[in-house]
């Protein structure tokens, strides 16, 4: 397939990110998670990632097995007299994540203050700190790899064992995103894959996508949660050179 | 010493100041005057200001007073300047938001909050200055503490550390993630370059914002 290439996945979020993203989507309640539920939609995205040859970080792992282990607990019978005692083995987990989202919401609500250099400027112009840096990336990855299952979903099932014809490169892919970004500003993600015609063809214009977020040529937008994703050029993205350049690096 | 010429003195000094000055600073340089005096000057002084209706103010930020522009005047003074969003990523603020509520806090700690190795955006916030090392922690391995700087207040306005907003409690959190619908998203500014589309076509952007919900009901029925 993409043979040797491989995104990597380090600037978008964590394992911690990903659970509070099923629960929110599958409206769990928080202190009573379906552990067993949540553990198999969690390994059905490493698998994702997996099959899409990401570097899945050691501490997806590393949560994947502490979830089967939380679920190998609720398994075990409980004692009726000790039950009373005996922590919820979940509890531990929950603790972690509300944490978490204490922090995430507080980082939300930095987000939203007035910011020095962008809201607001003092006489001395642009402060020291706002040399360009790092876009910021709107859509989550889990997002997106949601909405990538779902393109899967859609595809006939019976083409997965495709003869290959003409190699589909994601270096290919990325020039023919770079070129429709450069006639609209911006492009539905659903529109992407309208036109492939081999599950090869997703993949590569998924991954050439990744890439392109990576190396910071497309901001990807949504005006509300689970909404429409929107691609959308960043200046960068005039220059196409850059582009093929980046994206060799990238590779390695 | 005269108010008024007090009042003319301050804000000649909170003026060419390149940090926010504060009342110390004031007082070591007025020294016709005491600390009473100066904050009473100040305080006028402000009030003056904002009475005007000009297009800046003073804010009191990190513990001192600076000349600030307002809102309103963002979009064309980041025209004229030509400066890039430097706005943080979200790994970036979250790890922000960890060392300024916990600090002094080690990369361990952080890391155990946030799941994720947080080495690389710890070097981009020391980087940026918003964060400072404040010194070695008296344990095996004595490692390393990190703090927030005076640049992180002035970034985000607060007056000093305890302006930061009270962190939700668990059970806040777990009904807000049960019906949590909108996220900061929407605030956010989608084209920075493209400054007057921000500010000329907000009518468009509601119009848009009712496609996407009519999208996604597309989306989801799977004609998309």
């Amino acid at each position: 397939m993409t043979g040797e290439y491989r995104v990597r996945l380090e600037i978008f979020e964590g394992p911690i990110d990903l659970l509070l993203y099923l629960i929110r989507k599958n409206h769990f309640e928080i202190f009573d998670i379906p552990i067993s539920t949540i553990t198999e939609q969690y390994l059905q995205y490493l698998d994702l990632m997996k099959n899409l040859n990401l570097d899945i970080a050691g501490e997806f792992l590393k949560m994947a097995a502490s979830l089967m282990e939380i679920k190998s607990k609720t398994l075990l019978p409980v004692e009726e007299e000790k039950s009373e005692e005996t922590a919820d083995p979940r509890s531990e987990l929950v603790q972690r994540l509300l944490e978490y989202q204490r922090f995430k919401d507080a980082a939300e609500r930095l987000s939203e203050k007035s910011q020095l250099g962008w809201h607001t400027f003092t006489r001395k112009g642009a402060p020291a700190g706002s040399e360009p840096s790092e876009e910021v990336i709107e859509v989550s990855i889990f997002e997106l790899l949601d909405a990538f299952k779902k393109i899967l979903e859609k595809f006939p099932s019976e083409m997965v064992q495709e003869i290959s014809r003409d190699k589909i490169t994601v270096a290919q892919k990325i020039d023919e995103v770079v070129e429709k970004l450069k006639n609209s500003d911006r492009l539905r993600f659903m529109d992407l894959f309208q036109d492939a015609g081999q599950l090869q063809e997703i993949i590569a214009t998924f991954l050439a996508l990744l890439e392109l977020i990576r190396l910071k040529l497309l901001k990807v937008v949504q005006l509300e949660e689970f909404g429409t994703i929107w691609l959308y050029s960043t200046e960068k993205i005039k220059g196409a050179d850059i582009v093929k350049e980046g994206a060799l690096n990238g590779s390695q | 010493m005269d108010l008024n010429d007090l009042k003319g003195i301050i804000e000649s000094l909170i003026f060419v100041a390149d940090s926010p000055i504060t009342i110390d600073e004031l007082k070591n340089i007025v020294d016709g005057a005491n600390r009473k005096e100066i904050e009473g000057a100040l305080e006028e002084l402000v009030a003056e200001l904002n009475s005007l209706n000009r297009s800046f103010c003073i804010e009191k930020v990190a513990n001192g007073f600076q000349l600030r522009t307002k809102e309103t005047y963002a979009n064309w003074i980041r025209k004229y300047l030509n400066t890039k969003p430097a706005r943080l990523t979200r790994p970036a603020l979250e790890t922000l938001a960890v060392i300024a509520y916990k600090q002094p806090v080690t990369r361990t700690e952080i890391e155990s909050i946030r799941g994720v190795d947080s080495g690389g955006v710890i070097k981009t916030l020391l980087e940026r200055k918003l964060i400072k090392i404040m010194g070695k922690l008296e344990v095996p391995g004595r490692p390393l503490v990190y703090g927030t700087t005076r640049d992180f207040l002035e970034l985000f306005g607060f007056k000093d550390i305890k302006d930061l907003p009270t962190l939700k409690d668990y059970e806040d959190l777990a009904k807000e993630l049960m019906d949590k619908k909108i996220n900061g998203i929407e605030n956010m500014e989608l084209d920075p370059e493209n400054n007057s589309m921000i500010g000329a076509e907000s009518k468009t952007e509601k119009d848009e914002k009712m496609d996407e919900k009519n999208n996604s009901k597309e989306a989801k029925n799977g004609s998309n």
